[in-house]
C-alpha cells in the first residue's frame, strides 16, 4: 500500500540523487542505521514508516524538517508531546482554534527575540 | 524576523526570499594558552543556554530591560566560537549568502571600530556567511584572532574597555543583512523550477563577583590560527534596507544562578586537559577564498596575560603552553567538536 511518508521520502532521495550519488538506497538506510531491504519497504509502503529516531536521522540525511517527516507518518515529536503534556489544556485549546487560522496569520505567533534600545 | 530556537538564534527574512535563513549559535569552548603562541582552532563543548531576558525582567538588571535581547553564562576558565549555518538549496546549488557585523562591547570585532548599524567594505567591517562557518576572535591579524573570552566587565581587560576606556556596554552584538533578493537569483539562479519542495510547505538578589556590574566582557585571549574572508559578491549586492539584530547579554555563573535559578553548564577542561586526552584540534581550510588585512586597531590591544602582568595581578592562573600534536583540517560543513 503507497503511503504519503514513503512516497515522498522516496521522491526526495531521488531527487537528492540526481546531484549527488551517494543518496542511493543503500547509502542512506546504512547512514541512518537500518537495512536497505528495510527503507526500500517503508518507500513502497510495505512497512510502516520508522521510529522517531529513525525518521528524524532520515530527516537530518535529506535536510528536511524532522516535524514534517514526523507528521506525515502520523506521529508527534517526543519534545512536542512533552510541551503539550506540561499544559495539556492550554495547548490542546490553542491548537483547536489555530487550525483553521491562514499560515501568516499563525507565524504572527512566533516568539521573536526583543529588540531594545542600546 | 528573528527567534531562538533549540538554543541557537534563527534570522529569517521571508520579504526577501523564503529561503533567506541563518542559524547563529555560540559554542563553548575551552581558552587556549594566552603564551604569545598561535594555537589552531578548538573543538566545541556544545552550545551555551541562551535565554530571553524578558522572561527573568524580575531579576536582571535595567539596562539589560532597555537592551532587550538574550543572555547567556559564562565562566571566566572558558571562551566561545561563533557557528553561522544555512540550508543548502538545491534547487539554486548554494547557500543564501548574508553579511554578519559582529561585536563585543559594541566593538567591530573585524575593524575595531566603534558599533554602528552600516555595512562598509573599506575596511570591510562584517564577515560572509555561511561561507565564513566560524568566528573564534578578533581579527588581528591577517590569518589571526585573538580569542573571545570572558572577564568581568569594570576589570579592564574587555575589547571595550580597551578601546574606549569605559565599561558601559558588556556582551555580544550581531546584526545580519540578506543578499538582495535580485543579487541571489542572478547569482545563483534556480535550476529546476518546476521541481517541488514539501520542506518549504535578580540582579538585586544575585550575589555578584564583581564589583559593580553582573555582566561579563568578551576580551582578546591568546592567539589562534583563523582567516576572516573577503567578501566574495559586490558591496551593492546586500540589501542594506533589511536586517535583524540582537544584544546578547553574558553573566557569570553566581549571577546566572541568581537571575535563572538554573545552573549553567560545567566548566570546560583547560587546554593542558584537553590536550593531555589527546583529542584533536582543528585548522579549516576556506578553498579559494581570499582572508581580510586584520585590525591595528584590534591589535593594538594587550592580551589578558600581558595586561595582568602589568596590573600586578594574575587573572590566568590555569594558562599553561601545551604541544599540540593532532590538528584535523576540515573544510566547509565539516563539525568540530570535542568528545571530552
Amino acid at each position: 500500500m503507497v503511503t504519503v511518508f514513503g512516497t515522498y521520502i522516496r521522491s526526495k532521495r531521488e531527487k537528492l540523487k540526481l546531484e549527488d550519488k551517494s543518496y542511493t538506497l543503500r547509502q542512506v538506510a546504512g547512514r541512518i542505521g537500518v537495512e536497505p531491504s528495510y527503507l526500500s519497504k517503508i518507500e513502497r509502503g510495505e512497512q510502516p514508516p520508522p521510529s522517531e529516531k529513525k525518521i528524524s536521522a532520515l530527516a537530518e540525511d535529506l535536510n528536511e524538517n524532522p516535524d514534517v517527516l514526523l507528521a506525515m507518518a502520523g506521529k508527534v515529536s517526543t519534545d512536542l508531546q512533552e510541551i503539550i503534556r506540561q499544559r495539556p489544556e492550554l495547548f490542546s485549546q490553542l491548537i483547536k482554534e489555530l487550525k483553521d487560522l491562514p499560515d501568516h496569520a499563525v507565524l504572527k505567533l512566533v516568539r521573536e527575540v526583543r529588540d531594545g534600545t542600546w | 524576523m528573528l527567534e531562538l530556537k533549540q538554543g541557537e538564534l534563527v534570522f529569517t527574512f521571508p520579504e526577501i526570499h523564503p529561503d533567506a535563513k541563518l542559524t547563529v549559535s555560540l559554542h563553548r569552548t575551552l581558552r587556549i594558552p594566552d603564551d604569545g603562541q598561535t594555537y589552531p582552532l578548538p573543538p566545541s563543548f556544545g552550545t551555551f543556554p541562551l535565554k530571553h531576558v524578558d522572561d527573568y525582567s524580575a531579576t536582571i538588571p535595567e539596562r539589560w530591560k532597555q537592551h532587550g535581547g538574550l543572555m547567556f553564562p559564562m565562566y571566566q576558565s572558558e571562551a566561545l566560537w561563533i557557528q553561522f549555518s544555512s540550508k543548502y538549496l538545491n534547487d539554486h546549488n548554494s547557500k543564501y549568502p548574508f553579511a554578519v557585523k559582529i561585536a563585543t562591547g559594541k566593538i567591530n570585532a573585524i575593524t575595531g571600530t566603534a558599533w554602528n548599524t552600516d555595512l562598509s567594505n573599506r575596511p570591510q567591517d562584517y564577515l560572509v556567511a555561511p561561507e565564513q562557518p566560524w568566528l573564534d576572535g578578533y581579527c588581528v591579524k591577517k590569518g589571526l584572532v585573538r580569542q573571545f573570552v570572558a572577564m568581568p566587565l569594570g576589570s579592564g581587560y574587555s575589547a571595550e574597555e580597551q578601546l574606549t576606556g569605559k565599561s558601559e556596554i558588556g556582551g555580544l552584538q550581531i546584526i545580519v543583512y540578506p543578499m538582495k533578493n535580485s543579487a541571489f537569483l542572478k547569482r545563483f539562479p534556480e535550476r529546476r523550477p518546476f521541481g517541488t519542495d514539501m520542506g518549504d510547505m535578580l540582579f538585586q538578589s544575585a550575589p555578584s563577583t564583581c564589583e559593580s556590574k553582573p555582566d561579563m566582557g568578551i576580551a582578546p585571549g591568546g592567539r589562534m590560527k583563523q582567516e576572516i574572508y573577503e567578501d566574495p559578491y559586490d558591496f551593492d549586492d546586500w540589501d542594506l534596507n533589511v536586517s535583524n539584530r540582537c544584544f546578547i547579554h553574558s553573566t557569570n555563573s553566581l549571577v546566572w544562578r541568581g537571575i535563572t535559578g538554573e545552573e549553567p553548564p560545567t566548566v570546560p577542561p583547560t587546554s593542558k586537559e584537553y590536550q593531555l586526552q589527546g583529542l584533536p584540534w582543528f585548522d579549516y581550510y576556506g578553498e579559494q577564498a581570499l582572508p581580510v588585512k586584520g585590525s591595528g586597531i584590534l591589535n593594538s590591544m594587550k592580551s589578558i596575560f600581558t595586561l595582568g602582568g602589568k596590573k600586578g595581578g594574575n587573572p590566568l592562573p590555569e594558562n599553561e603552553s601545551v604541544k599540540v600534536d593532532s590538528v584535523v583540517k576540515i573544510s566547509k560543513d565539516q563539525i568540530r567538536e570535542g568528545d571530552f
